[in-house]
């Protein structure tokens, strides 16, 4: 259970999440937008009832954001009594990788994404990313913005 | 049982225990106040006897024993007292406080799924002695003039305490009350009658009185009061609103008629009851998972009202829908209205253990203190209540901590030794409570807080409260027992103002004392708000924070020096720095602020039309919107996660659309504003 992973893809690059932190996904029309949250926070949305907070994975890693399309999802993930979702381009698949075929980052992406991409796996022809939802999440940065408050 | 069954059953315990043992303590207090001034309290002995006895067979029934001893041992010390008229031996109050200490901390074991630890043998032993010195002996029972069909309903204790007041003086009545259509109209009722008759005299007992029905009555049914009062009887009978005719002194007969005395069997259905009559406990949780069923048909309410009015647009004949539709919405408002009153608890079911509180800072001080509370028949919803507990509990620590001055010093000043600390709340018309806390002490030393604060003596109440309730401030230099340091006003603000949106403010005299007056909604989960559009998109606020809503008459918006050019390196005409626009609002100026661009959405290209004014530690503001959108009732879901916990937004709610609309707090965003001179949304 533990290999499962959802595919996703940010831009022209493919990413891993892990299946455990994932609660569902769920297509994306645009969220209410919130001021004064940070700029990775696209805003707000409803999902069956319970009101998440969607952090846009483009601007995570620099990116320019999109408007939304019919493929844009966001990935409900949970963790540690958080539920927060994240936005990404497109997510179809959910594959098994095996924690054998997981290897460390090049130390540049883990500088470079701040240590968001954990470890990378070649599948086939294509180089997954795995994403780190903690880090995404922000425990670190929402404990000082809470504290700065 | 099995374990679940035993884990609901001791939920269920757990529940009824403390509602006891709220009454146990403020029984005891009163007992004890009582014993000050040599007077028996037949009444609370025998509550007081009827909850352990009940306490002891719910513990026996979870098989908690260690409860089931102490219970017994202190049932047993108050049956006898209940024997001898109310009268309990010296230095029983003390022990009985002890042992209800016992028995709450063995029920707040079991809340944390902890053992229960055994009574302590030295109390256990000490109650047992108590009884073998108490005086058991009753002194011959007296008759009196009493119909003899009443006199057979009063229990010995209450025959004791009709007797003795008739012994002591004071004047026995038994008052005749004919509820009448005409009565009923007039708003006097028997449990007006009771209030205003305990106002001028003690009620021993209300007996209800079958008569004949007659056109005055056509219930059939009248109460005989039975009361001890030292007023005249006139003021009774004004009390009570009845004929002189109706009232009938009661004299002492001398032939002694003994009654029996009260046995375990002789007091009544009340006692084998588990819990009051007609009464269901319910835990919060399950009001809220019915108040979401409901906030999902409110929701579906309005798209049904959306739905209706695309097809009526599109030309077709809606009003046998439209009137289905209407009539939902009102029945939905009812169901709201019904669950919103099953999530309210009494505020002096709330405030019951405030007695306890005082009694426990005055003797951890060494200063004496005596409450007065008045709190009516308020009520607040469950959540309210939870979150401003803690901070009445501040105020009233403070209050005896901090405000109070010691015996000598008040009998120097004049002053009654005994120092008072006061509890009130009334509800107001708009939905919200306001509590007073109030006390007799010395006041606050303005110039002394302002020393420790480091700045200038604070010229008003409001400035005063707004140093008080710095964090880490304290007035004292040493750590105390009951209030610790630095610990108080921070934490009763950010409860009344942050947490509950409410208004906290501040009297204070030097050497007369100090009133907190605290004002917050009946409601967080269900208000009624105002929606609006502003930047692009649709907030909400509620109505109760709102002062005003009105027309900004653009031609007449005073600007302040504005220094920032339009980006064509114009000066803006439009709009003025944050803080420098100003309008006129009955001969005041009101500081005008532009939300969209507070809130870093995109501006409108004319200027905004509508003001809502809020008001925040007494300053009013003025925040300028696109247009006002409607009012209804929402249901306000509390932000959960960090990423969006900002000032100025309190929370969303759905208004049909299925996207979350933000609820905002604009008397917070007013605050930061006046704070720290920023625009720049958190």
């Amino acid at each position: 259970v533990n290999d499962l992973h959802v595919l996703c893809r940010v831009a022209d690059a493919d990413y891993v999440v892990a299946a455990a932190d994932v609660l569902q996904m769920e297509s994306f029309a645009g969220a209410t937008k919130v001021p004064g949250a940070g700029a990775e926070v696209a805003g707000l949305v409803q999902i069956r009832g319970r009101v998440v907070p969607v952090i846009d994975l483009r601007t995570v890693f620099g990116l320019p954001t999109i408007t939304p399309t019919i493929d844009s999802r966001v990935v409900v993930t949970k963790r540690g009594g958080r539920t927060v979702g994240l936005l990404v381009d497109s997510a179809r698949e959910v594959i098994k990788i095996p924690e054998g075929d997981f290897q460390p980052p090049p130390s540049v992406l883990t500088q470079q994404t701040e240590g968001i991409v954990k470890a990378v796996a070649q599948v086939g022809t294509r180089l997954l990313m795995l994403v780190d939802v903690g880090k995404v999440v922000g425990e670190e940065r929402i404990e000082e913005r809470t504290d700065g408050q | 049982l099995s374990d679940f069954d035993t884990a609901d059953f001791i939920a269920g315990f757990i529940a009824e225990a403390e509602e006891h043992l709220g009454a146990v303590n403020a029984n005891l207090l009163s007992i004890e106040g009582a014993a000050h001034k040599g007077e028996p309290t037949p009444r609370q002995v025998r509550d007081l006897f009827r909850s352990f006895h009940t306490l002891k067979g719910l513990a026996a029934m979870v098989g908690v024993d260690p409860i089931v001893d102490i219970a017994h041992a202190m049932e047993t010390v108050l049956r006898e007292a209940d024997r001898a008229a109310g009268r309990l031996p010296t230095g029983a109050v003390e022990l009985l406080l002890r042992g209800t200490g016992v028995v709450e901390q063995g029920v707040r074991a079991l809340a944390k799924k902890r053992p229960v630890r055994a009574a302590p043998a030295s109390l256990l032993s000490a109650l047992t002695d108590l009884r073998q010195t108490a005086d058991g002996t009753l002194r011959p029972a007296t008759a009196t003039s009493l119909p003899a069909e009443m006199w057979a309903k009063l229990s010995a204790a209450e025959r004791e305490q009709l007797v003795r007041g008739m012994e002591g003086g004071r004047a026995a009545l038994l008052i005749l009350f004919r509820p009448s259509p005409e009565r009923v109209a007039a708003g006097v009722t028997i449990t007006s009658i009771r209030e205003r008759v305990a106002a001028a005299g003690e009620i021993v007992k209300v007996l209800p009185q079958s008569i004949p029905a007659s056109e005055n009555a056509p219930g059939g049914l009248a109460f005989a009061l039975i009361v001890l009062s030292s007023a005249e009887e006139s003021a009774l009978v004004a009390a009570a609103a009845v004929e002189p005719s109706d009232l009938t002194p009661i004299r002492l007969e001398a032939p002694p008629s003994g009654g029996p005395l009260p046995a375990e069997a002789d007091l009544g259905p009340d006692d084998h009851n588990l819990g009051r009559e007609g009464v269901v406990r319910v835990e919060v949780k399950r009001l809220d998972e019915a108040l979401e069923r409901l906030s999902a048909l409110v929701v579906t309410q309005f798209r049904l009202v959306r739905t209706l009015a695309a097809l009526r647009e599109g030309g077709a004949d809606v009003r046998a829908l439209a009137q289905v539709v209407g009539e939902n919405g009102r029945q939905l408002r009812d169901l709201r209205g019904a669950i919103m009153r099953a999530r309210m608890v009494s505020v002096a079911e709330l405030l019951e253990r405030v007695p306890l509180i005082v009694r426990g800072a005055s003797r951890a001080t060494g200063k004496p203190a005596r409450v007065e509370m008045s709190t009516g028949h308020a009520e607040l919803d469950k959540a309210v209540a939870e979150r401003i507990f803690p901070a009445i509990v501040h105020l009233i620590r403070n209050a005896i901590d901090h405000a109070l001055e010691s015996a000598d010093e008040r009998r120097a000043a004049g002053k009654p030794e005994v120092g008072l600390v006061s509890v009130a709340c009334h509800e107001r018309s708009d939905n919200q409570l306001e509590l007073i806390v109030s006390d007799d002490g010395r006041g606050v030393d303005a110039e002394a807080v302002a020393r420790r604060a480091g700045t200038a003596v604070p010229a008003t109440p409001e400035a005063l409260l707004e140093l008080l309730a710095r964090p880490g401030l304290s007035t004292r230099a040493e750590v105390t027992q009951t209030s610790g340091r630095g610990v108080g006003m921070d934490v009763v603000r950010r409860i009344t103002v942050d947490e509950l949106r409410g208004e906290l403010s501040l009297a204070t005299a030097p050497g007369r004392g100090t009133t907190f007056t605290l004002r917050i909604p009946l409601s967080i989960t269900i208000v009624d708000a105002f929606s609006f559009a502003c930047g692009g998109e649709t907030f909400v606020v509620p109505v109760s924070t709102v002062e005003e809503i009105r027309e900004i008459d653009v031609a007449k918006v005073v600007r302040g020096p504005d220094r920032r050019k339009t980006p064509r390196g114009e000066p803006d005409r439009r709009r003025a720095t944050r803080t420098s626009d100003m309008i006129e609002r009955r001969g005041q100026a009101v500081p005008l602020l532009q939300l969209d661009e507070l809130l870093g959405l995109p501006s409108a290209e004319a200027p905004l039309r509508k003001a809502i004014i809020v008001r925040r530690n007494g300053e009013p503001f003025a925040f300028a919107v696109d247009r006002m959108l409607g009012q209804q009732e929402i249901v306000v879901r509390p932000i959960e996660d960090a990423l969006i916990q900002l000032t100025g937004i309190s929370g969303t709610t759905d208004l049909g659309d299925g996207r979350p609309t933000l609820v905002l707090d604009l008397a917070a965003l007013g605050d930061r504003l006046a704070s720290d001179g920023t625009g720049a949304a958190a």
